[in-house]
């Protein structure tokens, strides 16, 4: 039993650890081919950041709501007067 | 007066039994370590306080119904307890737990009705365990949340670093042939699923331990995620002198080149990648890379940012709160204060320290072959425990030379480090299931 027991921790350490090197092995390869594969065939378009700067400013200044608002402040301060 | 003596019977403290009052106290101590000094503090408050509320004496919270009944001992149930088992109305309450052990299914099924049947009913903590914990659920969930919380960027930009991660996992089987070793000389009763359950602390990632611990062996895992969370939290301190020990100073000034920019696409199609891979080679790891590569994906793929969002956020927060209550419910008494947690406790920061040295060699052995230089510092980083280890790998790198930041080479290892301790368990479980333990 005893010596079942070592036999099975041995036998657990060289698969266990023989799987582990395989399989990360293969996934770098993998990892490899798949980068190459993606920046040859698929490159990401470039000018990514232009819209994502454009968008934001101008939906606070025409924002017919907010203008709204500050039409009727204005109105009410020239009325008091 | 019987009301006076039936109310003192009741109370906590005429119950209360020696061991309660240590695990009482481990509960504190582990809250004090998690609020004071910040001890991974997540999941060690919840832990702490669940390992308390399980030690309650009288209230049975962790307990099934059936443990419960026999707890309390009540001569009518045990009689029908016995009756049913098959034994005589006389026997004592240790024949009764003994005869119900090895019981066929229908008599445990008829036992855990009749134990319902007189009022008996699970604990709250046995109840959260058995849906959280048992059912696989909650380790899962959280390893969703991580790969929703993981940028594989600095791997994609060097895929070598996965050869650390792999080389730290070797932690991992020393320590189990170290578990095996002390049953061997007599000194503990590991069985060889316990060995794996415990080897596997030294993954350093705790829902990783929590889910092996779970199939292979219930009974220690309240001890092994106090060691492993434990340990986790003690990475700044067991790494440094084993990486300065196995590093010259000229080694640990390299510095590395910067890391190119890794496009989207290939973030995006990285978890499937290791999703066919799986599939292919290594279906016992599905559980755990299948939900790491689905919560990556989430995060990646940037159409489903709300469930991302929520994976990483709320869902990862809630199951950790459940998680944490149940593994503390593995605190109880009878089942922690053993020497075997003595023994696990042991062999964790062993697996810890090995792993660690594993990882810088490593990175030497592969400096011999690759132009490329790898500063052996970042190997340390393969045992996971993200982002702590690759933090710690920075930290000892600036001291060599301030001008030098492995943080973000040290992430390639690190996220290399969850993956092989995910594909070790994995091997772990179905091998040790086929080893008919």
């Amino acid at each position: 039993m005893q010596q079942e027991i070592m036999q099975q921790g041995v036998d657990l350490m060289l698969f266990g650890m023989g799987s582990v090197f395989v399989f990360l092995t293969v996934l770098v390869i993998a990892t490899m081919i798949m980068s190459s594969l993606v920046q040859r065939f698929f490159p990401e378009p470039v000018p990514l950041p232009v819209p994502a700067a454009k968008a934001p400013v101008p939906a606070g200044v025409n924002d017919p709501k907010l203008l709204a608002i500050i039409k009727a402040a204005v109105d009410k301060h020239r009325a008091k007067k | 007066m019987d009301n006076l003596i039936g109310l003192w019977q009741d109370s906590g403290l005429y119950l209360m039994a020696p061991g309660q009052v240590v695990m009482i106290l481990v509960g504190l101590l582990l809250l004090f370590l998690a609020i004071s000094k910040n001890f991974e503090p997540l999941l060690l408050v919840p832990i702490g306080f669940g390992g308390i509320l399980a030690n309650i004496p009288g209230a049975e919270l962790a307990s099934s119904a059936v443990d419960a009944a026999l707890h309390a001992a009540n001569p009518d149930v045990m009689a029908a307890f016995a009756h049913s088992l098959g034994l005589d109305g006389l026997a004592s309450v240790k024949e009764i737990k003994h005869a119900f052990e090895l019981s066929t299914l229908a008599q445990h099924t008829a036992i855990e009705q009749l134990a319902g049947d007189f009022g008996y009913s699970n604990g709250m903590l046995y109840n959260f365990y058995s849906v959280a914990i048992a059912s696989g659920v909650a380790p899962l969930v959280i390893f969703m949340g991580v790969g929703a919380m993981t940028d594989f960027g600095p791997l994609l930009a060097n895929p070598k670093t996965l050869f650390l991660g792999a080389a730290a996992q070797f932690g991992i089987f020393a320590t189990v042939l170290g578990a095996v070793g002390m049953s061997y000389l007599g000194w503990m009763d590991f069985t060889i699923a316990d060995a794996a359950a415990i080897g596997i602390i030294g993954g350093a990632d705790g829902p990783t331990a929590i889910y092996v611990s779970s199939l292979l062996a219930p009974e220690l895992l309240g001890a092994i995620a106090v060691a492993a969370y434990s340990y986790m939290a003690l990475v700044p301190l067991i790494q440094p002198p084993i990486m300065r020990a196995l590093t010259t100073v000229e080694e640990r000034k390299i510095t590395m080149t910067q890391l190119r920019v890794v496009s989207k696409r290939e973030k995006i199609v990285f978890p499937i990648v290791v999703l066919i891979l799986v599939a292919l080679f290594l279906p016992s790891a599905a559980p755990l890379l299948g939900m790491f590569c689905f919560g990556n994906l989430m995060k990646e793929c940037g159409v489903v940012d709300r469930l991302s969002d929520t994976a990483q956020h709320a869902l990862i927060n809630i199951t950790t709160i459940f998680l944490g209550l149940s593994v503390g419910s593995k605190l109880a008494a009878d089942k922690f204060l053993d020497p075997k947690t003595m023994g696990i406790l042991a062999l964790g920061i062993v697996a810890f320290g090995i792993g660690t040295a594993m990882g810088v060699l490593m990175a030497k052995l592969m400096n011999k072959f690759s132009t490329q230089k790898i500063n052996p510092l970042i190997g340390s980083a393969g045992v996971s425990a993200v982002p702590m280890a690759a933090r710690v790998s920075n930290k000892i790198g600036l001291e060599a030379n301030p001008q030098n930041f492995l943080l973000m080479h040290a992430m390639g290892p690190n996220v290399a480090g969850v993956i092989g301790s995910a594909v070790a368990a994995g091997v772990m479980i179905s091998m040790v299931q086929a080893m008919g333990n």
